[in-house]
C-alpha cells in the first residue's frame, strides 16, 4: 500500500519520534472514538533510502535482485528531484510495519498515521486477509539470505535471471489460492473402515479411482491446474535443489501479495475515508487544514484514462456512509439496512466480507459514478492509440472496471497437460472469454516458463479475430505464434 | 504501539541493487555510447560530465490481456471526446501498444570510458626494457629500531613487554631501548610508458570535417591510452609538404597552405622519437590521418619510412578521412599503402563523425589481443 503525493510541501522538521507518538496516540483515541480498533501498528521513521527500499520490494528484507535496485533508484530520483514522494508503506503483519518519511510536515505524518489506521483495519477485518501469515517476515529475510548464498555458488546473474523466469509466472496463480501449498487431490481406493457394511458405494469408489488412474495414464494434471509456479516446482524435471527453492520463494511472495490485488479499492478507500474521518474530528489550525486538505486532494486526484482507487474507494465508502445515515427511497428498498444510521457497522461489514469485485458490482452507484466523476472509454476505432470516452452511464462504467479486476485485471492461464504429444511438453489453455492473450507477453512469457520447465511449452488462446491461437516456446530458441496445433 | 527511528534494515540495500541494476545496463548500452563518441560536447564539458543514455528497459512479461481493452478514467469530458495517440507502455496500461520502457541512465565519462574500451585493444608488446622500468613504492607498514618517525603504539608495547620481563606488567620508565620507529618497505612495481605520435594533414584541403573526425579520433585514442599505461606522452605533427611538431590547439586550429609531402611527418616522427622516445624505453605508437591527398611521388618513400617506424613501433596506424561517395581513388594515399602490403600498417576509413567507432575498432583490434594471449 503506497500513498503517493506531488512534492512541494512546507515543511516543520522541528520534531522528534515522541511528538509523532503523540500523533498516533491522537489517531488511535480519534479511530476508536470513530468506532474502528486498529490492530497494532509499530511505526518506524526512516531516511528516504530505507522508504524506497522497502517500496521498491514490496516487502522489507526481501531478497536482493536487479529489478528492485531499478525501481529503487527511479523512485528515489522523482524524489530527490521533487517530483512525487511516497509517504506510507504498511506491512500486513502483527504488529503491522509502517514507514514514515523523515523529512515530511507533521501535518502530513499526521495524515500518513490516520491512513496507515485504515490499512490496518482491513488487514484485521477482511476475511481475504485472514489466511495471511501475520509472522511472515523472518521467512522473507532467510529466504532473502538463501538466495544470496545461491548466488555466491552459482553467481548472481544467473540467480537473477532464474528469479525472473519464476517472476513472470507468478502472477498466473488463482487469487483462491492463498494460504494453500501445493497438492493434488487423488481419489484414493484405500480400504476405510465401513467398506463391508457398503459394499456398493465401496465397490464404486474403487471403481472412480481405477478411473482417475487410467485418466491419469492419459492425462496429467488431472484437472488443469492454475497454480503453474507450484506444478512447476513439484513436476519440473532437472531443476536444481536451489531452484526449486527459490520457485518456492517466488511463489510464497506473491501468495502475500494477491489478497492486496483483490482489495486495492477496498484498502485504499478505507485508508482515505479513515484519515479524512480522523483529521476532520481534529481542530486544526488553518493552515494545518489547508495543508491536511491540499494533501488530501493531491491523493485523491482523478487520473485521466486510469483508476485512482483512493479517489474511487473514498467515494464509495463516504456513500455507504450516507446511505447508512440520510438514505433515499429507491436506496430504503434497495438496501435493509439503509437509514438504520450505523454508517461505521456497515463498512466494516463490507470491509470484512467483500473483495473489489464484489464492492465495485453492488455499491459502484450512479451516483458514485457522478461523484468521482468516472467514464468508461475504449480504444479510437480508427487509431488504436487514441483513447475516447464511450459512456458515463453507471452500467457500462461498471462493466469496463469489473473487466479490468476481475482476478485482478488477469488473464487466467491454466496446465492442461503435462506430457503434450507424448514428449513431455508443457500444454496450457487461456480461459478466454473473448478476450486474448496480449501475443508478445505471452510468448515472452512462456519463454520463461520453457526455461523452467526445460521442454517445450504451449498455449492456447484466441487471437483478435476470434480464431484459436498456440503460442509455443523452447527453453532455446525464438518463441512463436502458430495457427494450428500438432498433437 | 510506538513510532521509532529505525528500521531494522540495512540502509545501502537499494542502492547496492541499483549498482546491480547499472551492470546489468552496462553491458546493453555499448551501442549507443558507440554512436556517441562523434559528438563534440562529450569531450569538451571535461571529466565532471555526465552523460545521459537513453536505455530500453528489460520487459516484464507475464500473461496479460491483448490490449485493445477499454477502461474506466475519471474527470472532466465529453463522450466521444479522445486524447491524443498514446506512447506505448507496458500492457494492461492507459496506452496500447506495449511498447517500450524507456529510461535514462546518467554515467561519467570515466564509465563510458570503461565500457567504450572494454573492446578495444592493443597489439601484442615487444619484449622491451621499459617493462623492467620501476619506481619504488613506498610503504610504511614496518618496524625498525632506528628512524626519523617514533611509533608510539610499539614503543609502549615494546616497553610493558620489557616490564613485564622484569616482573610488574605495566607502562613507564621508557628508556631508549623501548624506542621503535616507523618504517618502510620498498616494493619494485613496474612502470609503463608510451608515446602516442600524432601526424595530420593540416594543408587547405583538410576541411572542418576532417579536422573534426581528426580530433575526436586523436581525443579518444589518447584517454584509450591513458588506461593502459601509467604513463602516456603525446606529440602532435602536422604536416603540408614539410612537417612541423605543433601543441595541441595548433595542431588542431593551425590551418596551412601548401601543397602535401606525407614522408616529412613520418621522417621528423621518427627523429623525434629516435631522440626523445628510445624505443628501449618506450612503447611507441604512430598514428596519421588526413584526406588522402599526397604527392603520387612521394609515396614510396612514404611506405619506407612506415616500414622503418614498424621495426620499433608497437603499431602503425593510418586513418583516412574522405567521403566514401567520392569511392576509392587511385592517388589516394591509403590506395598506395595497401598496394605496398606494408606488414602490421592497419589502415581504417572514416567518411564522418559516425564512423570514428569503426575506425578506432580497426586500429585497436581486440583480435590481436585475444590471439597473443592464445598463443
Amino acid at each position: 500500500m503506497t500513498l503517493a503525493v506531488q512534492a512541494g510541501l512546507w515543511r516543520r522538521p522541528d520534531y522528534d519520534v515522541a511528538d509523532l507518538g503523540e500523533l498516533e496516540d491522537i489517531c488511535l483515541r480519534e479511530a476508536h472514538a470513530l468506532g474502528l480498533a486498529p490492530p497494532p501498528v509499530a511505526f518506524h521513521l526512516v531516511p528516504a533510502e530505507v522508504v524506497y527500499d522497502v517500496a521498491s520490494r514490496g516487502l522489507p528484507g526481501r531478497y536482493s535482485h536487479w529489478r528492485f535496485g531499478q525501481s529503487y533508484e527511479q523512485m528515489k530520483n522523482d524524489y530527490d528531484r521533487g517530483r512525487s514522494r511516497i509517504y506510507e508503506l504498511v506491512v500486513n503483519t502483527r504488529p503491522a510495519h509502517a514507514y514514515l518519511l523523515d523529512g515530511n510536515s507533521l501535518v502530513a505524518q499526521l495524515l500518513v498515521i490516520a491512513h496507515v489506521l485504515g490499512h490496518a483495519v482491513v488487514f484485521e477485518e477482511s476475511r481475504y486477509f485472514e489466511p495471511a501469515d501475520k509472522g511472515f517476515l523472518p521467512r522473507v529475510r532467510a529466504a532473502a539470505e538463501r538466495i544470496d548464498a545461491y548466488m555466491s555458488e552459482v553467481g548472481r546473474t544467473v540467480v537473477e535471471d532464474f528469479v525472473d523466469d519464476c517472476q513472470a509466472l507468478a502472477t498466473a496463480m488463482p487469487l483462491a489460492q492463498l494460504g494453500k501449498t501445493y497438492e493434488e487431490e487423488l481419489s484414493t481406493d484405500a480400504p476405510r473402515r465401513f467398506d463391508e457394511l457398503f459394499p456398493d458405494e465401496a465397490a464404486a469408489r474403487r471403481r472412480r479411482a481405477d478411473e482417475e488412474r487410467e485418466a491419469m495414464r492419459r492425462r496429467f494434471p488431472r484437472n488443469p491446474e492454475a497454480d503453474v509456479l507450484g506444478f512447476v516446482m513439484k513436476h519440473a524435471r532437472g531443476l536444481e535443489d536451489w531452484q526449486r527453492d527459490v520457485i518456492g520463494i517466488v511463489r510464497e511472495e506473491q501468495l502475500y501479495f494477491s489478497p492486496q490485488l483483490q482489495t486495492k479499492i477496498i484498502h485504499e478507500g478505507m485508508a482515505t475515508w479513515t484519515h479524512n474521518a480522523i483529521l476532520q474530528r481534529l481542530l486544526l489550525d488553518s493552515a494545518d487544514f489547508v495543508e491536511y486538505q491540499r494533501l488530501n486532494a493531491s491523493v485523491t486526484q482523478p487520473h485521466p484514462f486510469s483508476l485512482n482507487p483512493y479517489n474511487v474507494g473514498w467515494a464509495i465508502f463516504r456513500e455507504l456512509e450516507r446511505i447508512a445515515e440520510r438514505p433515499d427511497d429507491d436506496e430504503r428498498e434497495r438496501w435493509e439496512w439503509a437509514g438504520g444510521g450505523d454508517a461505521i457497522g456497515q463498512i466494516l461489514r463490507v470491509i470484512e466480507g467483500y473483495d473489489d469485485v464484489a464492492l465495485v458490482s453492488e455499491f459502484l452507484t450512479p451516483k458514485v459514478c457522478q461523484l468521482a466523476k468516472l467514464y468508461a472509454w475504449e480504444h479510437d476505432a480508427r487509431d488504436a492509440r487514441r483513447l475516447v470516452i464511450s459512456s458515463r452511464e453507471a452500467e457500462e462504467v461498471r462493466t469496463s472496471l469489473l473487466a479490468g479486476i476481475v482476478n485482478g485485471g488477469l488473464p487466467t492461464v491454466e496446465i492442461v497437460d503435462a506430457d503434450h504429444a507424448g514428449r513431455g511438453e508443457l500444454l496450457l489453455a487461456h480461459r478466454a472469454e473473448g478476450v486474448g492473450l496480449d501475443a508478445e507477453y505471452a510468448k515472452g512469457t512462456l519463454a520463461h516458463l520453457a526455461r523452467l520447465w526445460g521442454k517445450p511449452v504451449v498455449a492456447s488462446s484466441v487471437a483478435g479475430d476470434g480464431s484459436p491461437v498456440w503460442y509455443r516456446a523452447a527453453p532455446d530458441g525464438a518463441p512463436e505464434t502458430l495457427t494450428t496445433l500438432d498433437s | 504501539m510506538a513510532v521509532v527511528r529505525d528500521s531494522v534494515l540495512p540502509a545501502d540495500r537499494g542502492r547496492r541493487d541499483a549498482r546491480h541494476h547499472h551492470e546489468r545496463v552496462r553491458r546493453q548500452i555499448g551501442d549507443h555510447l558507440r554512436s556517441k563518441i562523434g559528438e563534440e560536447d562529450i569531450i569538451t564539458a571535461g571529466p565532471e560530465k555526465r552523460i545521459r543514455v537513453p536505455v530500453r528497459g528489460e520487459r516484464r512479461y507475464r500473461f496479460v490481456h491483448d490490449r485493445g481493452q477499454g477502461g474506466v478514467g475519471q474527470g472532466e469530458g465529453e463522450v466521444g471526446q479522445g486524447t491524443a495517440p498514446q506512447p506505448g507502455g507496458e500492457p494492461g496500461e492507459p496506452g496500447t501498444e506495449p511498447g517500450e520502457v524507456m529510461y535514462e541512465v546518467v554515467l561519467d565519462l570515466d564509465e563510458v570510458e570503461e565500457i567504450l574500451f572494454a573492446e578495444l585493444g592493443l597489439p601484442r608488446l615487444k619484449p622491451r626494457r621499459s617493462l623492467e622500468v620501476t619506481s619504488e613504492d613506498v610503504r610504511f607498514d614496518d618496524i625498525a629500531r632506528v628512524g626519523p618517525l617514533v611509533d608510539k603504539k610499539a614503543t609502549l608495547r615494546q616497553n610493558l613487554l620489557r616490564n613485564a620481563k622484569a616482573g610488574a606488567a605495566r607502562v613507564g620508565g621508557i628508556e631508549k631501548d623501548d624506542l621503535r620507529y616507523r618504517s618502510y618497505r620498498e616494493t619494485p612495481q613496474p612502470r609503463t610508458q608510451a608515446v602516442v605520435i600524432c601526424m595530420m594533414d593540416v594543408s587547405g584541403s583538410m576541411g572542418a570535417r576532417e579536422k573534426h573526425v581528426s580530433r575526436l579520433f586523436y581525443y579518444w585514442t589518447v584517454q584509450f591510452f591513458r588506461r593502459q599505461y601509467t604513463r602516456v606522452e603525446v606529440v602532435f605533427v602536422g604536416h603540408t609538404s614539410e612537417a612541423f611538431e605543433l601543441d595541441e590547439h595548433e595542431f588542431f586550429t593551425r590551418k596551412e597552405s601548401g601543397g602535401t609531402l606525407v614522408s616529412s611527418a613520418y621522417r621528423l616522427a621518427q627523429s623525434i622519437q629516435r631522440d626523445r622516445y628510445p624505443a628501449s624505453a618506450w612503447n611507441v605508437y604512430v598514428l596519421h590521418t588526413s584526406d588522402g591527398d599526397n604527392l603520387a611521388t612521394d609515396n614510396p618513400g612514404t611506405v619506407a619510412l612506415v616500414r622503418e617506424h614498424l621495426e620499433v613501433a608497437n603499431l602503425v596506424g593510418y586513418l583516412e578521412i574522405a567521403s566514401s561517395g567520392l569511392g576509392p581513388r587511385p592517388g589516394r594515399l591509403s590506395t598506395a599503402l595497401e598496394a605496398a602490403g606494408v606488414d602490421g600498417l592497419v589502415i581504417a576509413h572514416a567518411s564522418d563523425d559516425r564512423e570514428i567507432w569503426s575506425a578506432l575498432k580497426t586500429i585497436f583490434a581486440r583480435d590481436g589481443v585475444a590471439e597473443a594471449v592464445a598463443a
